[in-house]
Order: structure tokens, then C-alpha cells, then sequence
């Protein structure tokens, strides 16, 4: 229906796209961790990314699992798994909104038919220790990108900052396919999106919400904790950060279950938060010792 | 005369940040200009977001000479006898490079010195602007700064060109990694992306031809002018709001309308729910007529029209997903009444000490029972004032006011007239957050009215008696805003009710913790607020606030109504009279109890005097206070002026003969006391 969409058609298409886009600007193009997270922003290439002082440039796609935001399937756009792109430009450029809006036209849509706006929203992740400032991006009023200049990580001031760039490519897919549900994209030319994640979302709604049982998912907690800190106590940075991940993601599952108060809840993130601190430390000390550069 | 432009470049301030910056970047300016003695004739601010900009114009070419007057040696030692300058004015005078026809001689305190009149000759305008900027730039007030290179510089958003000119010349001032120039930027998508300046005159037509509107108050005349329109068009009025108008200012360079239209299948929504809607969702402007919602909404494209009608489409889009969600939520809270919710609160935890929101119901409750008689409810009315207390959380576990907490309170009321509660609970319930803050609208119905203060008091009590004082701008509870709203609930909607009665017939129902506080400091924290409200929204002078909370009262009203009275009076001799003696009376009888004394130990005349006079004072002080005629009991007091002023003359209070002495003190701490129902007169500065 529109002249713009003829670029890209699918969901796949649209990942390739800003895989092309960004590997052009000379981005690392990563892979999704294969850990249960929140946000792209969990992903080593990020966390991990951002801190020291080298030049660093990583473009991935992240299935970012949110289990409050399940609607069992029934809701056109919340989902409790949707797909991040994030990318982090380390240090950002002085025309990095340009780039970004470069990225929107490269995947077919033509800004001076659109209506983009820049508006305030900074972000925070109380379980990473880290901050930033920014805007969500609008297009034609619905949120596509979020868009952060770092400023913490892991309790850690940054310098030099980066940039972190989530795009919701769910919702500009729907924008550029012109449909009014996620179900409805076309993943690849014959299979649908819906056809690939409508009865996942289902099951892990069921599961999130009402069967997940509290008492072997806090045990699976303290455990990942504990193996977390000994990981830690050891040296091992990285081992120690996957096992954040993994409570950072059964907090969240806690969350969903309605199993945490919120007297609890300051202490659970306290926890998550002291361990990725730890590994923020830990990673530091690598680089000191010059045992790394960036490592995902 | 020159002129000067300043323009800092950025990328998208947050949108109610904006003007505030603008505004501190002009006042700075202006003071600097003024304390480095350059003149100017004019100051104009424009701002949008992405750049604020100041404008001086007939601004002076070269700072004012500075002329001093320097202090030299004592004339004494400076001159010998004949009056030539010795060696330590000669060394004087060459330091300034003068010659001793410049020196002047002056008395300073008992001596005479010689003195030089110094004068530094003004430097450039463009020498001193040079200087100046980095500095202003440096202190405008951000509410959060970051960081977005390696320059050392923090600003609320990138700082990414800086214009600087003095009439058609360049001042190639230095700022984190940037050097002013004369190029600036247009529109984003509609403009030149560099476009350069050739004076500071031509800034504003410049950007207007690079689609951008400088001027803020032009763009607000043009986003209200289309709401006009399509109020016009429609028959319709635009729902707006203070923020949503200051948003879109503060967030388009360009505005330009974009009228959407949703399905007529929606208006069966209520008009809070859609227009929530609108409001959130990117910032539309949504329409009612007669009070019922309109199937019209107003969006702002930044830069240009919508030509293809694409940016309509996608509008319409967003709203009807939103309006979807909103009747999803809308049809599945209505499958349980209201009433049946209530008990889920108690799994919702409004604060680890003091439980869970059904036990906030329940604090409310004993609250609005205590309230019942002050309010001249009756029992009927106390009843459903109940059912309202009752009800009037169970929203917060709907899945309307989880998406839209702005809703809450409100949703109750539509849901407990849906669940076929009695209207005045509905009415009660809707508007039971109301005043949010202590300007917003106030609960038009008694039961809201009650409602609020009920849930008002337990917020702030509840906090505090757990500890949690707001310290500085450590408000973590928000307890100020909610005791400022309870004292402007009770002042604007006239309460006659006793605070601290209610306060202390409901303390037991708080928890006692170590760290807590008490009741007591819930008195005078809402005292402390009380002062507040009565200086900056009733404009109460601060003495006269001083002088009425000299004794804490709990009948909030009162103290204001007393405000009033004095400051009716203010200019009244008898007034000043008083307030001269009080000090002394308060002082005498400081260290004095009773108030009870025979007249018949009193021996001298003026005495007498003054226990008559006081006789007839009280009765008509005690009348008036009934009445609450303050203004009244205050002028039956002024003529004790007089009498007490001969009395301190004549009589001498402190007597061996401790039964007078003791008879004397006690008639003073009477009459004191009456004073006091006023409030403390020495405070005034009259």
C-alpha cells in the first residue's frame, strides 16, 4: 500500500536490514546471549561493553524475556518474549541521532512522510546498577527505539559514555508491514510470526502467571546466587555474570507470580544488583591486568 | 549599536525543561551584563527543542570606565609640612601612574588619608562576552546533568553547536569540545541541516525560512488556534491541560495539526478512560461536547503538513490499539462489582510497616468515623460516607488503573456506579484523591470532602509515625504534597473541624515502632505545612503567620480566619499599642500558672481600670470566638491597650506581699491568655 515498504518485507528482512546498516558502520554484529534476559541491555557485549576505556561498537538482536508482560497471546503488541535490536556505539559520535535516523530510512521508512519526535525518557536498571539519559523515539506516536546515553554500569561512572540503541522490532514491523498485530507479521515470506511464537506466548503465560511453583524457583534463585558469588570469589568474571542472568530472570519470574512483597522486592534487586557490581569490578580488574579488551 | 546572539544548539530537551533553561540562560546574561557594566536596550529569549537562544540588542560597544576611589597613606605621612608629597605618596602616585595634582585628601573615621581617583578604562563588549559565556553556560540550573563526550562538559542533553555573534562578527568562544561559529540548524527534516547567520538580526526570519519557529509563544498561538479550528468545525472543546499544552510546545519546532478521527464504537467509553488515552499515548489533543467525548482528536506533526496523510493513518492506528486496550480493560473489570475487589487489597502492600492497602481502608475508616460529628453529618450520610471509605481503594486492583494510574479514584466512581452503589458514594469515591496538589480543583460533594481528608491524614499520619519526616528534598512518600493538599483541602473548602482532635481519637490505630515518631509530630508537621499554605497561597504577611501559630490550634480554619482578622486591623494604632505591651505581659507571667484572682486584693486605681476593662473585653471575646467572628473578638480587645500600658506605669507587679503579688501575676496571665486566642500580638512588626 505504500511506495516505502517495498524494501522491506518481513521480520527477518527488517534484522538483516540493520544488520547491513550497522555492520557498514563498523559495529561487531553479535549474537543473542543464550541466557534468559530482560533487556538487550543484559547481553555481556553490553554490559560488559560499556565499561573501560576502548573504542567499542556492537550491533545484536536479543529475545528479551519479560514474564509480567505476558497477556497469554491475546494482546496484538505485549509480549512477555519480543525481539530487541540493540546497539551500542562506545564512544557515540557527535551525529548519532543522524545515524540512527539513517538506520530508519535504510530500513524503508521515508521520515519526511513520518512524524519523528525525540521525547525525554531516561532509563534506569536498578538490577544492573546502571543509569542513562535519553528519549524513547516516536514515529507517527508510537514508540519504536529507545535511545541512552549511558552514564553507569554495574555502580560504575562511565568513561567515555555510550550510546545504546533498543529498537522494538515487533513494532516497527507492524509499522512497515501495516498490520494491526505482531500474530500477523510475516516472519519470513510463507511463515507467519504468530505461527512461530502465539502458543509460546501462551504456555509461558500460564506458566509465568500461575504455575510457576515460588518454592523451587527461590531455591533456583539462592542457588545461581550462591554459585554466582563462589564464581566471583574465584576470579571468574564471566561464569560469575551468567548466573547473574539467571537470577536477574527468576526475580522476574518471582515478579510475575505475584510471590515478591515489596519490602522483598528492594532486597531481591539489592541482591542482583551486588552481584553485577561485583562482576562490573571484576571485569575492570581484567582489563587493568590486561587479560581482556571487550569480551561478550 | 551592536547587537549580540547566543544560540546553544542541542539535541531534544526535554520538553517542560526547556523554557526553564531559556529563561535562566536570559536572566544570566542580563546580570552579567549589568555587573560588567554593559548597557543594552533590549533582551529577547526564543527556545524550542533543540536550541535556546538570547538576543541583546543596542548593547554597548565597550564597557562603562570603571572609576575608584584608591586609599593612599594617612595625610599625615603622605605630606610634609609644607604640603608637598613625601616619599610614601610618591610611591603612591606611581603606582597608579598619577601625579600628585591627582591626590585628594579625605576624613575616614577620625583621620585624614589621601585618596586617588582611579579610573580602568571599559574593554570591548566582544573581550568581555568572550569571558563571560563559558561561565554562564556552566551554571544553568539542570534538573539532572549527563555526560556525552570526554570533554569534561554535563548539560541535561548533548550541547552540539554553539552560535555566537556580535553584529556580523564571530566571538569564537570555547565550550567542552565545541567553538561558536555563525552556522546554525534548521528543522530536522525540513530544513537546511547547516544554514549560516550573517548578524543576530536576521535569526528569527532565518530559521522561520529553515521551518523553524523560534518563537515559543508563536507556536503555542498556532497549536491553540488549530484546536480553535476544529472547535469551530466540530461544535467540540478542546480538553486541555496545563502539561499537555507546555508539551507540545516544548517538543515541536514546527507545529503543524494532524485532525484523527476513532470508530464512533468507542464513545461508550468514559470520557476520563478516552481521554487518558489521548493525553498519554504521544500527547493528543482530545475533544467533548456537552461533557460527552467526541470521535475527534488533534495530533502535532513537527515541520509540516501531513500531505499524504500517512502521519494520520499511523495516529488513528496508535489510538484505536489504545482504545482497544482500554475497552479490554474496561469490559473485564466491570465482571466483578466493585465491592467484591475490596478484599484483594489486602494482598496489595501499600507500605511494609503499615500493611497492606485493606489496612489503609480500614485507618480510613476510623478516620471518617471521627469525622462524622465535626463534618454535621448525619447518621445517614455516615453511613455511606462509610461504604464510600470502604470502596474507595478497591480500583487499585483494576486493570484500568494499572494502565493508567492517573484514572485511580476516578475508575472507582464509574465502577460503583456500574456496581449499583449509591450515586453520592460514587461521587464521593471519584473525587476522594482530589485536591491532588494544593492548587489542583477541590471535591465538590461533603462525603468527598471527607473522604479526601480522611485519606489525606492517614497518608501523612501513617508515614510519619513509622519515621519517614521529609528531610530537605528527601520526600520519598511524597508526604509534603499530601499534607499541603489536606491543609488546602481544609482552608479552601472552609472546614470547621479540629485536626488534632481527629488525630488524637485515630492514633491507636497506627503501629508503634522504635524508630517512629508520634502524634505529636504529625501536629507539627501539618502546623509547619499549615504555615506554608497560609504565606504562599493566602499571601498571609509572615509576622502575622508568626503571631497566630504562637499556640498550636488543630481548627486549621481558625488560625486562617485569625490570619485574616489581623490583617483586617493591621494599621490600627490600638493594634500597635498592643503589640508593644505584649512582649512584657508574656513576660512577666512566664514563669506564672494560674489564671484565677480576687479582685478584691486589687488596690490601686488603675487596676480597677483595667479589670473592668478586661470584664467587658472577655464577654465580647468569648461571644465572638463562639461565633467565629475573630475580626470582632480582636477589635473587643483592642481598647485594653490603654488600661494595660497605664497599668505597667502604675502598678508594680512584683510586691513583697506575695498574696498581691501572686493575685497580680495571676490577673495578668488571665488577660494574657485572652490575648492569646488571637494569637501572640509582640511577634508583629506594626
Amino acid at each position: 500500500m505504500r511506495a516505502e515498504q517495498k524494501r522491506v518485507k518481513t521480520f527477518q528482512d527488517l534484522i538483516l536490514a540493520l544488520h547491513e546498516y550497522w555492520r557498514d558502520q563498523g559495529c561487531v554484529i553479535f549474537e543473542p546471549y543464550d541466557v534468559e534476559k530482560g533487556a538487550g541491555t543484559f547481553n555481556p557485549a553490553t554490559f560488559f561493553g560499556c565499561l573501560g576505556p576502548d573504542p567499542w561498537r556492537v550491533a545484536y538482536i536479543e529475545p528479551s524475556r519479560r514474564p509480567t508482560d505476558g497477556r497469554y497471546g491475546e494482546n496484538p503488541i505485549r509480549l512477555r518474549l519480543h525481539h530487541q535490536y540493540q546497539v551500542i556505539l562506545k564512544p557515540p559520535p557527535p551525529d548519532i541521532q543522524d545515524l540512527y535516523l539513517g538506520s530508519l530510512e535504510h530500513v524503508g521508512i521515508e521520515l519526511r512522510d513520518h512524524d519523528v519526535k525525540f521525547s525525554e525518557d531516561d532509563w534506569e536498571s536498578p538490577t544492573l546498577g546502571a543509569w542513562g539519559v535519553g528519549w524513547q523515539v516516536w514515529l507517527d506516536e508510537m514508540e519504536i527505539t529507545q535511545f541512552t546515553y549511558f552514564q553507569q554500569m554495574g555502580g560504575i561512572d562511565l568513561d567515555p559514555v555510550s550510546v545504546e540503541l533498543t529498537y522494538g522490532l515487533e513494532r516497527i514491523a507492524i509499522f512497515l508491514q501495516g498490520v494491526e498485530s505482531a500474530f500477523d507479521l510475516n516472519w519470513s515470506a510463507d511463515v507467519k510470526y504468530g505461527e512461530i511464537w502465539h502458543e509460546k506466548e501462551r504456555q509461558f503465560s500460564i506458566y509465568n502467571f500461575e504455575r510457576a511453583d515460588v518454592e523451587r524457583i527461590r531455591k533456583m534463585f539462592e542457588l545461581a546466587e550462591a554459585e554466582a558469588r563462589a564464581c566471583l570469589e574465584a576470579g571468574l568474571v564471566f561464569p560469575a555474570y551468567d548466573h547473574t542472568l539467571h537470577c536477574s530472570h527468576l526475580f522476574n519470574v518471582l515478579d510475575a507470580r505475584g510471590a515478591i512483597s515489596v519490602a522483598e522486592r528492594e532486597s531481591y534487586i539489592a541482591r542482583v544488583r551486588e552481584l553485577a557490581r561485583g562482576c562490573a569490578k571484576g571485569y575492570l580488574k581484567l582489563l587493568e591486568e590486561r587479560r581482556a579488551r571487550v569480551l561478550a | 549599536m551592536p547587537e549580540f546572539l547566543l544560540e546553544v544548539g542541542t539535541e531534544e530537551l526535554p520538553a517542560l525543561d526547556a523554557p526553564v533553561l531559556a529563561r535562566a540562560l536570559g536572566d544570566r546574561l542580563a546580570q552579567a551584563l549589568r555587573e560588567e557594566r554593559l548597557g543594552f536596550s533590549g533582551m529577547e529569549i526564543h527556545w524550542t527543542p533543540r536550541r535556546l537562544a538570547v538576543l541583546v540588542r543596542g548593547l554597548a560597544e565597550r564597557q562603562a570606565d570603571l572609576v575608584e576611589e584608591v586609599r593612599g597613606p594617612a595625610a599625615a605621612v603622605g605630606l610634609d609640612s609644607t604640603g608637598n608629597p613625601t616619599q610614601a605618596a610618591l610611591g603612591f602616585l606611581k603606582k597608579y601612574g598619577a601625579t600628585p595634582q591627582d591626590l585628594k585628601r579625605k576624613v575616614v573615621g577620625e583621620k585624614e588619608y589621601l585618596f586617588l581617583e582611579v579610573r580602568t578604562p571599559g574593554r570591548p563588549a566582544q573581550e568581555v562576552l568572550q569571558e563571560l559565556i563559558p561561565d554562564i553556560l556552566r551554571s544553568l540550573p539542570c534538573r539532572k546533568t549527563m555526560r556525552w563526550d570526554s570533554s569534561g562538559v554535563a548539560f541535561l542533553r548533548p550541547i552540539r553547536w554553539l552560535v555566537c555573534l556580535l553584529d556580523n562578527e564571530i566571538l569564537p568562544i570555547r565550550y567542552g569540545s565545541l567553538t561558536a561559529g555563525r552556522i546554525t540548524r534548521g528543522h530536522r527534516f525540513f530544513g537546511p541541516r547547516e544554514l549560516a547567520l550573517n548578524s543576530p538580526a536576521e535569526y528569527v526570519e532565518k530559521l522561520r525560512e529553515a521551518r523553524v519557529i523560534a518563537d515559543p509563544r508563536e507556536r503555542e498561538r498556532m497549536i491553540r488556534d488549530a484546536a480553535k479550528g476544529v472547535e469551530g468545525e466540530y461544535g467540540v472543546r478542546a480538553l486541555w491541560t496545563e502539561e499537555l499544552l507546555g508539551i507540545l510546545v516544548g517538543s515541536l519546532e514546527w507545529p503543524s495539526p494532524v485532525l484523527g478521527e476513532f470508530p464512533g464504537e468507542f464513545l461508550d467509553l468514559p470520557t476520563p478512560v478516552i481521554a487518558a488515552v489521548l493525553h498519554e499515548e504521544g500527547k493528543f489533543v482530545p475533544f467533548a461536547r456537552d461533557g460527552e467525548p467526541a470521535p475527534v482528536f488533534l495530533g502535532f506533526r513537527d515541520g509540516k503538513e501531513d500531505e499524504k496523510g500517512y502521519v494520520r493513518q499511523g495516529y488513528e492506528r496508535v489510538v484505536r490499539a489504545r482504545l482497544r486496550d482500554a475497552r479490554f480493560f474496561f469490559e473485564n473489570d466491570r465482571k466483578r462489582p466493585l465491592a467484591e475487589r475490596v478484599l484483594d487489597l489486602r494482598e496489595v502492600v501499600y507500605e511494609a510497616r503499615l500493611g497492606s492497602v485493606w489496612d489503609k481502608v480500614q485507618r480510613i475508616r476510623e478516620i471518617c468515623k471521627r469525622l462524622v460529628d465535626p463534618l454535621g453529618l448525619d447518621g445517614e450520610q455516615g453511613a455511606l460516607l462509610d461504604r464510600a471509605a470502604f470502596l474507595c481503594k478497591a480500583d487499585l486492583t483494576t486493570e484500568m488503573v494499572r494502565e493508567f494510574p492517573e484514572l485511580a479514584g476516578v475508575m472507582g466512581g464509574i465502577y460503583a456506579r456500574l456496581s449499583g452503589e449509591p450515586e453520592e458514594v460514587a461521587v464521593a469515591i471519584e473525587e476522594h484523591l482530589l485536591p491532588r496538589t494544593r492548587a489542583d480543583e477541590l471535591p465538590e460533594s461533603t462525603l468527598g470532602t471527607a473522604l479526601s481528608l480522611a485519606d489525606k491524614l492517614d497518608t501523612v499520619m501513617g508515614a510519619i509515625i513509622v519515621g519517614e519526616v521529609p528531610t530537605g528534598s528527601r520526600d520519598p512518600y511524597g508526604i509534603r504534597r499530601a499534607a499541603n493538599a489536606l491543609v488546602s483541602l481544609i482552608l479552601r473548602k472552609r472546614l470547621v473541624v479540629d485536626l488534632f482532635g481527629v488525630i488524637d481519637a485515630a492514633a491507636e490505630f497506627y503501629p508503634r515502632i522504635p524508630e517512629g515518631k508520634d502524634k505529636h509530630t504529625v501536629k507539627g508537621f501539618l502546623v509547619d505545612r499549615l504555615r506554608h499554605v497560609l504565606r504562599d497561597d493566602f499571601g498571609v504577611p509572615h509576622d502575622i503567620v508568626e503571631a497566630v501559630l504562637a499556640v498550636p490550634r488543630g481548627d486549621f480554619l481558625g488560625v486562617l480566619e485569625r490570619a485574616q482578622a489581623l490583617a483586617s486591623l493591621k494599621r490600627d494604632a490600638a493594634l500597635a499599642e498592643l503589640a508593644q505591651i505584649f512582649e512584657r505581659l508574656r513576660n512577666i507571667t512566664k514563669d506564672h500558672g494560674s489564671t484565677a484572682f480576687d479582685p478584691g486584693l486589687f488596690q490601686k486605681e488603675e487596676e480597677q481600670e483595667l479589670w473592668r476593662e478586661y470584664l467587658k473585653a472577655e464577654g465580647k471575646v468569648r461571644r465572638a470566638l463562639t461565633e467565629r467572628d475573630f475580626a470582632g473578638a480582636l477589635k473587643a480587645l483592642l481598647p485594653l491597650g490603654r488600661p494595660v500600658h497605664r497599668y505597667f506605669e502604675k502598678v508594680f507587679v512584683m510586691v513583697e506581699d506575695e498574696r498581691v503579688r501572686e493575685n497580680r501575676l495571676s490577673f495578668l496571665k488571665a488577660l494574657l491568655s485572652l490575648f492569646l486566642e488571637i494569637g501572640d500580638l509582640s511577634v508583629l512588626a506594626v
